[in-house]
């Protein structure tokens, strides 16, 4: 692996760390399963490119405004949840799949690419060192921010409600906390940060796309399982950290195991490798294969 | 006061399940008043108190809390003026969260919680304070997750919380039924000491006669969706449980059958 695809995989790593947070979010803390990121990625991309590109907005505007759409359709998932009783994973479906439409008008077309317009990226371009290094040290103080606001907010007392909300939601009701609320919010919250990784994701690449989002929840799950699986993850701060660290590393083995040019695998692969990973992370977290167990098993010994 | 009025609740409406639960009660609590009430399984005790926090949507009737109509309030909103204990230990405290953060719940239900950090360093001295009159040892444990301790010290931290803040009324739902004897009447004593403290309003669900005529001022007896028995000061002062038992055959024509209840 050159320099060149080592800083290119640690960018992704990032960029799909805060889709983690936002899936650790929803599924851990809300025990809320939320399809609709497969829908809020590409709708942040989408609004980004489209702001920059159609409207000639800010990138860094268009990036905020994003976040805020990506919000609004985590907020419409909880709300038909929480209003009509629609099951979680079903309102997640429908916002998808209803966001892929969306996100084609959005665009006018299935893609936009940001050619010759300014990104966020751009506002480092004065410092005289290579774009490439810039965005992976970018990118990881984004996510280093965001997991910092995180940790604060979920110590906070809204925090707080918010996760007893989802652990035990009749002790959450009998202390004055309005569950649905925070099923609104929560979701709201973690689709923001999924929109922003989207629109992030559309500026590094160049293009904003309406498949992009095909596979996004398997990766941001895929994330969080196997950054818990392998590091403590008992306090918040160690487990939002694990999500990060478990983006990262699984993007590295996504990567290497498309490089293992010995196994066959091709670009075109990546679901496959996605997909057999997240099931390995699983498997070994059922049967107790976990690294951690076996660190732990190795220092009892 | 709290007070049901003329309530109906039926579960399953219009399916083959449907079942009667409570047909046209009507109960009054006063301010301060600490209430037992017991019934067999199915007489609508436990649905009455559901009714009192709002779990249980009404039929027919209304619901109020010092004048006011709370009938239509959601639960939430309804925690604020009442608080409540559950029979399983699990479900009155976050096991996910520390006995701290348990105790910072507790305190916004009465007090705003906004974006601030929840637990302050007066909330820690504060907690420790409290949860010191139990004599567990929990002060020295306040960053330890409530999953951690034993149902009965769940069940005591459950209690101290359900009376944390200014809530007026205390509903115990069955909440010593879950716990061994020992710990049961250790929770139980906890219990008459701060509903008596802090003045409550409160009433307590309970499958044990001697427990209900032993606790509290006044027991009221619910049977197939109805109250069938209210009595309090002198009346209920010499009432042992055999007394209980004739009433019940005297009024109903029948023998109370329910085990756990003749047991209890």
């Amino acid at each position: 692996m050159s320099l060149y695809e080592l800083l290119g995989t640690l960018e992704t790593g990032f960029v799909f760390g805060l889709v983690a947070l936002g899936a650790y979010l929803t599924f851990r803390i809300l025990d809320f399963p939320d399809l609709t990121v497969e829908g809020s990625f590409p709708l942040g991309a989408a609004v980004c490119a489209a702001l920059i590109v159609t409207l000639g907005w800010n990138p860094w505007l268009a990036t905020g405004v994003a976040a805020v759409a990506g919000f609004a359709a985590g907020w419409t998932t909880a709300y038909l949840n929480v209003r009509f009783n629609i099951l979680h994973i079903l309102a997640g479906i429908l916002l998808a799949i209803s966001l892929y439409s969306i996100n084609l008008r959005i665009m006018s077309g299935p893609n936009k690419p940001l050619l010759g317009v300014d990104t966020v990226f751009d506002t480092f371009g004065g410092f005289g060192v290579a774009g490439y290094i810039i965005s992976p040290i970018f990118l990881g103080a984004v996510t280093l921010i965001v997991l910092i606001m995180v940790n604060l907010f979920l110590h906070t007392g809204w925090g707080i409600a918010m996760r007893a909300a989802g652990a035990n939601p009749a002790m959450a009701q009998a202390n004055g906390i309005n569950v649905g609320s925070m099923k609104l919010f929560g979701v709201g919250l973690a689709n923001a940060m999924t929109a922003l990784a989207g629109a992030l994701f559309a500026q590094i690449f160049g293009a904003a796309d309406a498949y992009m989002g095909i596979g996004v929840i398997i990766v941001g799950l895929a994330s969080v399982i196997v950054g818990t699986s392998l590091l403590p993850s008992r306090t918040i701060l160690q487990a939002t950290l694990a999500c990060i660290v478990g983006a990262v590393l699984y993007r590295f083995a996504v990567a290497l195991a498309l490089n293992a040019d010995f196994l066959g695998l091709r670009a075109s692969d990546v679901q496959l490798v996605t997909a057999v990973l997240v099931a390995l992370a699983l498997i070994g977290q059922v049967s107790g294969l976990g690294i951690k167990r076996f660190f732990k098993t190795s220092k009892s010994k | 006061m709290i007070e049901l009025k003329d309530i109906h609740v039926t579960f399953n409406k219009g399916t083959p399940l449907e079942t009667t639960a409570l047909r046209g009660v009507d109960f009054k609590v006063p301010t301060g008043q600490f209430v037992t009430v017991i019934g067999s399984n199915g007489a609508g005790k436990s649905t009455s108190l559901n009714v009192l926090a709002g779990i249980v949507p009404v039929e027919r009737g209304t619901v109020t809390l010092g004048g006011e109509d709370i009938t239509n309030w959601p639960v939430h909103k309804r925690a604020r003026m009442i608080s409540r204990v559950f029979q399983d230990p699990k479900i009155g405290t976050c096991e996910d969260l520390t006995i701290l953060e348990n105790f910072a719940l507790a305190h916004g239900r009465t007090a705003p919680r906004g974006i601030r950090f929840a637990i302050e360093r007066s909330m820690r001295a504060a907690t420790a304070e409290r949860v010191k009159v139990l004599g567990l040892g929990l002060e020295n444990r306040l960053d330890d997750k409530v999953g951690l301790l034993s149902g009965g010290q769940r069940q005591a931290v459950s209690l101290l919380m359900a009376t944390t803040g200014q809530s007026s009324v205390l509903l115990l739902d069955e909440h010593t039924a879950a716990l061994d004897p020992k710990t049961a009447d250790f929770v139980l004593e906890t219990t008459r000491t701060i509903v008596e403290r802090l003045g409550l309003t409160a009433v307590m669900v309970t499958h044990s006669m001697a427990q209900a005529l032993s606790t509290g001022e006044r027991t009221v007896m619910f049977h197939r969706g109805k109250i069938i028995f209210d009595a309090s000061g002198k009346e209920r002062a010499g009432m042992k449980v055999e007394d209980l038992l004739h009433l019940f055959k005297k009024t109903q024509g029948e023998e109370l059958s329910d085990d756990n209840l003749l047991l209890g």
